[in-house]
């Protein structure tokens, strides 16, 4: 067979692809219009809606012990509270009965203000700030140091902040973990890395198992079987169409998070549909894995409720990866959901150039040519199962 | 020497224990419609999908309009038009775009496509229905649109598996009639059914499938013929009860030549080796439970009963029935 043929036949199987979704009004309301709406505005709901700013030192407790009193240190203690990093400075007035509260997780830093604060500024020195924190959150301490490092230089060049780390223990198991150290990022630039990657997977894989659940009930993939198309052309027409509803989405969810909800991609547009592209791509070459074992539609949709959980509960989407245990830790590890994650939340929020991302584009591009491989054999060899 | 159009040789299939078709060795002639004929679970549709290469056999090879099943799978596929349960249309799709889809994977040059989905479209008069969808048209015309699809790049081989059931007589007839015009242009066509009636009327051959085995092969008469031995009695006798049934059953099977009994609306069907004193013997019988006769007459086996004598008649039937669910 000639490479024309084979991609004549894959255009043929994408065109009708097409032909048959333009009239499921069902299908494009799901996969077009319900799935990004519902998870974009369930996310952007919940960060705060348009607008805001997200920081995620906003609301840790830190303690502030001023030893200057004096105006330049009202002033700072003002300004920090009025800024949207820090709106859960304690004002204390015992330096060391202060720094003692650390570890026991009411507070996890404390900022000294100490005495010629003012007379250091107003003579041209460098004035000092004390940082006292610990360490009972990973990434709690960095993330503090380097907001208030950034906000100070804007306060005043002369204040340099002197970190000071108590070592406490550490929990063994940690809450969310800081996505990316020492940034702030604005508006929805979060929840968009959680929604792109969400919705393409929810829908790709759904469209890829699903469709093929339903050919094989309906006949027509039998059909298709009987006559001269190969396999490969197959899984390739009904990737080009998915690719096409993929771009659609992306462009949906980045609408509804940059007018809706004011996030500000530190990246651009290309770098957004490849990544969205390569998550979708990802998520159809399982669902082609899927789709060789004979699923029932029933058992798609189950499927993809596992595929939901473990893309929350194991691939760094709310618990940092470093913080998963044993089994899990390796799931995480192996799963190229936190990989995609990881590119995303480089990209969008830290503004990396796509093609530095070597490892998670490595392993993301091997993810994608494994699946699809491992399904085209499959795919083969259960062909005889797939339509009896 | 007529060219054979399938040839198989120890054509077998397993379904783990179950065995399907059974080294099954036939040649079916170009431009012949051969039937196979047997009950639900016999073989005949894992027959037409290993033939179709939809599945692959377990053992054996076959070979379709000169191409080997197995090892050019892709050569038979374009030459072959199946109508089959579990081979459908996309219901979302009009009968021309589920035609257009398919001209495109048989690589029908476009107008030459458009040419021959026109003329499909005249002879099954599907003109005014060519923008229904397919999910939308009633089973018969359904069942047309997909032999349309069937025939659409003129295969050599039409694979036509129960293609009649579900459907209202007259359009049965039609499609009957439809199918010999095909073999008469040199399609070669293979029917599955399991209604005795079909084969006897539009079959060249016939192959009588049981158990995953090929029983016989001929034709309809020479079927018919080779239970000529057989002969069967009819006789309407109304208000048999069923303890005379059963004691006239048991006196009859007594009878060593007795085949089969059966009993339908009112009308005792006896049908065993031929013998000069049959109806006599049936008489003596009936009036010896006390049964009265209306009339009694005697007559040819027909294709049902040559196939229940070749399969060792309804008794095993309806033991392999129960056996294969």
């Amino acid at each position: 067979m000639s490479v024309a043929t084979f991609l004549s036949d894959s255009v043929a199987v994408a065109e009708n692809e097409f032909r048959q979704f333009r009239r499921n009004r069902s299908a494009i309301l799901i996969s077009l219009v319900v799935l990004p709406l519902f998870f974009t505005i369930s996310l952007g709901a919940g960060r705060g809606a348009a607008g805001t700013t997200f920081s995620p030192t906003a609301d840790i407790p830190i303690g502030f012990v001023d030893n200057d009193n004096s105006l330049a240190s009202l002033r700072l203690w003002q300004a920090l509270t009025s800024s949207p990093d820090f709106h859960n400075l304690i004002q204390s007035y015992n330096e060391q009965a202060t720094i003692a509260e650390l570890g026991t997780k009411r507070i996890y830093a404390v900022i000294v203000v100490p005495k010629d604060f003012q007379n250091d500024l107003e003579n041209g020195n460098q004035a000092k700030l004390i940082l006292y924190t610990d360490d009972s959150e990973p990434g709690v301490s960095d993330q503090i140091q380097s907001t208030l490092t950034s906000y100070v230089q804007n306060f005043d060049p002369n204040v340099e902040v002197q970190p000071h780390l108590s070592q406490v223990q550490r929990q063994s198991v940690a809450g969310v973990g800081i996505v990316a150290k020492g940034a702030v990022f604005a508006g929805f630039n979060i929840g968009l890395t959680a929604v792109l990657a969400i919705v393409q997977i929810f829908a790709a894989f759904y469209e890829i198992a699903g469709g093929i659940s339903r050919e094989r009930e309906d006949g027509t993939y039998a059909r298709l079987l009987v006559s001269p198309i190969p396999t490969g052309s197959i899984v390739l027409g009904k990737t080009l169409f998915d690719i096409l509803l993929c771009i659609i989405r992306t462009f949906t969810v980045l609408g509804i998070s940059v007018y809706g909800y004011g996030a500000r991609p530190s990246t651009d547009l290309f770098t957004l549909l490849a990544l969205s592209l390569i998550v979708a791509l990802v998520t159809m070459g399982i669902g082609f894995v899927a789709a060789s074992l004979k699923l029932g539609q029933r058992a798609v949709v189950i499927i993809e409720f596992f595929l939901i959980l473990f893309l929350f509960a194991f691939s760094g989407l709310i618990i940092d990866i470093n913080l998963l245990v044993g089994i899990t830790q390796v799931i995480g590890n192996l799963l190229p959901f936190t990989y995609a994650f990881d590119a995303l939340k480089r990209t969008i929020l830290l503004g990396r150039p796509l093609l530095s991302l070597t490892f998670d584009l490595e392993y993301l591009i091997g993810s994608i040519l494994a699946s699809y491989g491992i399904a085209l054999v499959l795919l083969h060899v259960s062909r005889e199962r797939l339509i009896t | 020497m007529p060219e054979e159009a399938i040839t198989t040789k120890a054509l077998t299939k397993t379904f783990g224990h179950f065995t399907a078709v059974d080294g099954l060795n036939v040649g079916v002639n170009k431009g012949e419609l051969f039937g196979l004929l047997g009950p639900n679970g016999a073989g005949k549709t894992t027959i037409v999908r290993m033939l179709c290469t939809l599945i692959e056999p377990t053992r054996g090879t076959a070979n379709v309009v000169g191409y080997d099943i197995r090892e050019q799978a892709a050569e038979v596929r374009r030459q072959i038009g199946v109508v089959s349960e579990g081979v459908s249309l996309y219901k979302d799709l009009t009968i021309e775009e589920n035609l257009k889809l398919l001209s495109t994977l048989y690589e029908i040059p476009r107008p030459k496509a458009e040419a021959r989905i026109r003329e499909l479209m005249d002879m099954f008069a599907f003109r005014e229905k060519a923008s229904r969808l397919v999910g939308a048209l009633s089973s018969g015309w359904a069942k047309k649109a997909m032999i349309c699809a069937a025939l659409l790049h003129s295969p050599q081989v039409l694979f036509l598996d129960e293609v009649t059931s579900g459907l209202d007589p007259q359009s049965a007839i039609a499609l009957q009639d439809f199918t010999r015009k095909q073999c008469d242009l040199g399609v070669t066509v293979i029917w599955t059914t399991h209604y005795m009636g079909e084969p006897e009327k539009i079959c060249d051959r016939v192959g009588i499938m049981f158990a995953g085995r090929l029983v016989q092969v001929g034709t309809p008469n020479e079927l018919k013929h080779s239970v000529s031995e057989l002969a069967m009695v009819e006789v309407e006798t109304p208000d048999l009860s069923k303890v005379q049934l059963d004691r006239v059953k048991l006196k009859l099977k007594a009878m060593n030549h007795v085949c089969n009994v059966k009993y339908v609306h009112s009308k005792l069907q006896v049908s065993c080796e031929r013998t000069d004193t049959l109806a006599e013997e049936v008489a003596a019988a009936l009036f010896d439970v006390g049964a009265r006769i209306r009339a009694i007459s005697t007559k040819d086996p027909t294709l049902e009963e040559a196939f229940i004598a070749l399969t060792g008649g309804e008794e095993e039937i309806d033991r392999f029935l129960e056996s294969s669910g």
